[in-house]
């Protein structure tokens, strides 16, 4: 049972990083009302910044330091350039342009860092492992990067609940058309929560470095895993996205043990079942 | 509605459809694959029209059943033998259905967002099931050695080896399928396909059940996939699960919206231009290598160009076909009325409760039949909850609803409009790309698929034009209507669908006054043979015009009578003091 345990940890951890990335583009579909493909390349591309930045500096955490200031800013561009001409149009061209920016994306991190994975190094006072109990023991690494999402997430929520652009965040996401007849500078805060998202999923990328390696195909695979969070949790809902988040981390690392070659269904078979019984998601509100 | 496609495109389908089947003689074999691929991915690219063009559902994993298709040809090819081409394309064309029907069965219950995950998730499910077991091959894709034939009486008819034949079969069937999706978006069933695209609300409260149609236009499309995918298969022999997954999806939406969006031919262009511009940017001798080595950011920068600046694709840019005008049908139809009157309405301690708030509370009336009854009360009195409850677009809390006798309370929408309650909504609720005189048609073929003839059809259609005094913009794009005007149409739709109960939400707020007096009249004459319910804020008009007079406050009656007895009643005096015409002389 001791794999087990050590999956449901890794469950666990990966909700976290997975809740990172799925919050930001929850955020980004309720109050913008955008569905961003590239929200995986944002991941991918925090991923590889980690990489070049922990090359640099020899510190992942001194990668992030100097990295997150660079997501906010691309995601700031991105939504200048791209973002802003979706609002006003309907699904079918957000997926289309968001799909034209990940091949843009995947190309540009081809050349940039090529095709074959690399890995990044854990720091040093944070590499080794800790025993649990009687021959279960789990990477120090992997336990301080729970804490620190753990940390983030609680932090998230004091701001969404407990601040002013917090409750400008809510107000957008439960009525954006109100909440810009109200007289608030859509644009400022539209950038701005992209921007945040941007960097969520950046985040998500870096702090994941050290665990996984980074190689090309890397944001796709989280993009499908956060949409179906977002569906899990109610589109727009932060509550719902971190219960989802933890459920799929969960249920994707026990597949992998039980269920080997049926992995890969199991996380959408989850899905199915709780729209089967809630269409709306978890947390979600009326079905726009 | 879809239009056939113009005379200009038509010529360039044809001029395509030469250059295609002469190429053998024109090109060598890479470039009759090319064109063999282009069109397997046309044939998949319309199917995935019908859904997004037609009936609105976008669709983010369609790939599925164009690789099922694919699989398919592979599941029933015996090793170093052909497979039998009917059965091979049948094949793929069930298994594709089949996959269709399970997922879209449950992918109908939601919308928008939640459709495209749902789908897209389904298609994931799909793509891991083939990719990580060895159900066919595994992540190494899957060989058909020898490709399928068809054989009549010993001889080979059509051979799938041979690149030709294959050519001018994807050919063949790219043309079928255009003319046949063409066929049936055109057929009533394909105009119920675009109503539900245009305002599902509306066709609900008309009396069809939007679930089934979707359901089935999700099908019949995957089908369609299926038999692309099973062409696919057949020019490489060769399988690759990717093929499934949410890339290709991806890609095929892309291609409709190049093509243009709901014009079914544009698909055909949309992945003609897609596969050129992905040939052309590869080719180092077209566009030099700086861009071919690194293409996709070449193609993803002429795609964001598409959507920014072509939003309406391809197929946009086309001159359109103008409708078929509206003509009435002979014979004096406009005199003739339906027979029979309209129905009773009992209510009985009806209830609805919202968490902690009780909307509804309790309500108990008789609405006689052939009367104009009103329902008014302040703001807030729920008499939209009310309608919703009648009209079953909010389930019931308690109490029971009896129409001519026969308890409807757990019906939905539409199975209530089936019953003939028609309602028009607060906030006018047509299908605004349609012209009025389809918009009628469609509300007449509400009651139609039962087994009313086109000819009976048009006659409805032809009475509540007339009715409404909308004859002469029977050819309007609704959206081009003013607000009055398209107020009129809902009740003509009404008339046309043939509802024997009418529940109007304000008919009358933000008409003139002449309009406001037409509209009474007309209200009157229909009480003949209808049931009229009411809910209006303009007391002088309800109470020149209103048989019976019901008031809610809070979500209880508290007065249902004359219009003289509801002047003079004493609680409805204290609940609307001073609104009413001369409670204030009475006061002096």
């Amino acid at each position: 049972m001791d794999l087990v345990l050590v999956q449901i940890f890794n469950g666990i951890q990966y909700g976290f990083l997975i809740f990172l990335a799925a919050s930001g583009l929850t955020l980004v579909f309720g109050i913008l009302g955008v569905i961003n493909l590239a929200h995986g390349s944002f991941y991918m591309l925090g991923a590889y910044l980690a990489l070049t930045l922990t090359q640099l500096t020899g510190d992942v955490f001194l990668a992030v330091a100097i990295g997150i200031p660079l997501a906010v800013a691309f995601g700031a561009a991105i939504e200048w350039a791209f973002v802003r001409h979706l609002y006003a149009r309907d699904h079918l061209q957000q997926v289309l342009l968001t799909f034209a920016l990940i091949l843009i994306f995947n190309e540009v991190q081809r050349i940039g860092w090529g095709s074959y994975p690399h890995g990044v190094p854990a720091p040093s006072y944070l590499s080794g492992s800790v025993r649990l109990a009687d021959g279960l023991t789990y990477p120090v690494y992997r336990l301080a990067l729970t804490a620190i999402c753990a940390a983030l997430a609680v932090a998230m929520f004091l701001v969404i609940q407990k601040t002013r652009i917090g409750r400008l965040i809510r107000a957008g996401e439960s009525n954006r058309e109100m909440t810009e007849l109200l007289g608030f500078d859509a644009t400022r805060l539209y950038r701005l929560v992209f921007a945040a998202g941007t960097a969520l999923a950046a985040l998500a990328g870096m702090l994941a470095a050290p665990v996984e390696s980074v190689y090309p195909g890397i944001g796709e695979r989280v993009l499908i895993i956060s949409f179906v969070v977002v569906v899990i949790g109610g589109i727009g809902s932060i509550r719902g996205a971190f219960l989802g988040a933890i459920a799929i981390g969960i249920a994707d690392a026990l597949g992998k043990v039980f269920l080997p070659n049926l992995a890969g269904v199991v996380v959408y078979a989850l899905m199915a079942s709780v729209l089967v019984v809630r269409p709306g998601g978890l947390f979600g509100r009326a079905v726009r | 509605m879809i239009r056939l496609p113009s005379f200009p495109v038509l010529v360039l389908l044809a001029a395509l459809a030469i250059v295609c089947a002469a190429l053998p003689w024109m090109a060598g074999p890479y470039l009759v694959k090319f064109v063999t691929r282009v069109l397997a991915t046309a044939i998949f690219v319309m199917s995935l029209d019908l859904l997004i063009g037609v009936t609105g559902l976008v669709s983010f994993g369609h790939a599925a059943w164009f690789g099922l298709g694919a699989y398919a040809v592979w599941f029933v090819t015996p090793a170093y033998e052909a497979a039998d081409l009917p059965k091979a394309l049948g094949a793929a064309v069930a298994l594709a259905g089949l996959g269709a029907a399970v997922v879209g069965a449950f992918a109908v219950r939601t919308r928008g967002f939640y459709f495209i995950m749902v789908t897209l998730a389904a298609s994931q499910m799909i793509f891991a099931l083939f990719h990580d077991t060895r159900i066919a091959g595994g992540s190494d894709g899957a060989s058909i050695d020898v490709k399928p034939a068809l054989e009549i009486a010993g001889r080979t008819v059509l051979d799938f080896q041979s690149r030709n034949t294959l050519l001018w079969t994807a050919l063949g069937l790219t043309v079928v399928t255009l003319v046949g999706l063409l066929v049936l978006t055109r057929s009533r069933f394909g105009r119920i396909l675009q109503g539900l695209k245009a305002n599902e609300t509306r066709m609900n409260a008309l009396g069809f059940d939007g679930a089934r149609y979707k359901w089935a236009s999700f099908v019949i499309s995957g089908m369609v996939a299926g038999l692309g995918g099973a062409i696919y298969a057949s020019i490489d022999g060769f399988v690759p699960p990717e093929i499934l997954g949410w890339r290709e999806s991806g890609l095929a939406i892309m291609m409709v919206v190049l093509g243009g969006v709901g014009t079914l031919w544009g698909s055909i262009v949309g992945a003609l231009i897609y596969a050129l511009a992905e040939e052309g940017l590869k080719s180092a001798a077209i566009v030099g290598s700086a861009v071919s080595d690194h293409w996709p950011i070449a193609m993803g920068v002429f795609l964001i160009a598409a959507v920014l600046g072509a939003p309406k694709g391809l197929g946009g840019l086309m001159p359109v076909r103008a409708a078929r005008p509206w003509a009435a049908p002979d014979g004096g139809t406009a005199e003739e009325r339906s027979s029979g009157g309209g129905p009773k309405l009992e209510v009985s301690g009806l209830s609805r409760r919202f968490g902690g708030l009780t909307a509804v509370d309790g309500v108990t009336v008789t609405f006689e039949p052939n009367r104009i009854h009103a329902v008014i009360g302040p703001n807030g009195a729920g008499k939209t909850t009310f309608t919703n409850l009648i009209t079953g677009a909010l389930e019931v809390s308690g109490g029971t609803i009896k129409l001519s006798g026969a308890d409807i309370t757990g019906y939905s929408a539409h199975a209530k409009a089936r019953q003939g309650i028609g309602r028009s909504f607060q906030r006018t609720n047509v299908l605004p790309a349609f012209t009025v005189a389809e918009n009628c048609a469609i509300a007449a073929q509400a009651r139609g698929l039962a087994g009313a003839s086109r000819a009976d059809e048009a006659a409805a259609v032809a009475r509540a034009l007339a009715a409404l005094g909308l004859v002469d913009r029977a050819d309007r794009v609704v959206s081009t209507l003013s607000h009055g005007e398209q107020r009129q149409l809902e009740i003509a739709m009404l008339i046309a669908s043939g509802a024997k109960l009418l529940m109007l939400d304000e008919p009358l707020a933000g008409t003139g006054p002449e309009e406001t007096q037409r509209v009474t009249a007309l209200l009157k004459e229909l009480a003949r043979d209808h049931t009229i319910l009411i809910i209006e804020h303009d007391m002088d008009a309800i109470f020149a015009c209103a048989d019976t007079i019901t008031v809610l406050v809070n979500g209880r009656l508290i007065a249902h009578g004359s219009a003289d007895e509801i002047r003079r009643d004493a609680k409805v005096r204290e609940a609307y003091l001073g609104r009413f015409a001369g409670v204030e002389e009475e006061a002096a």
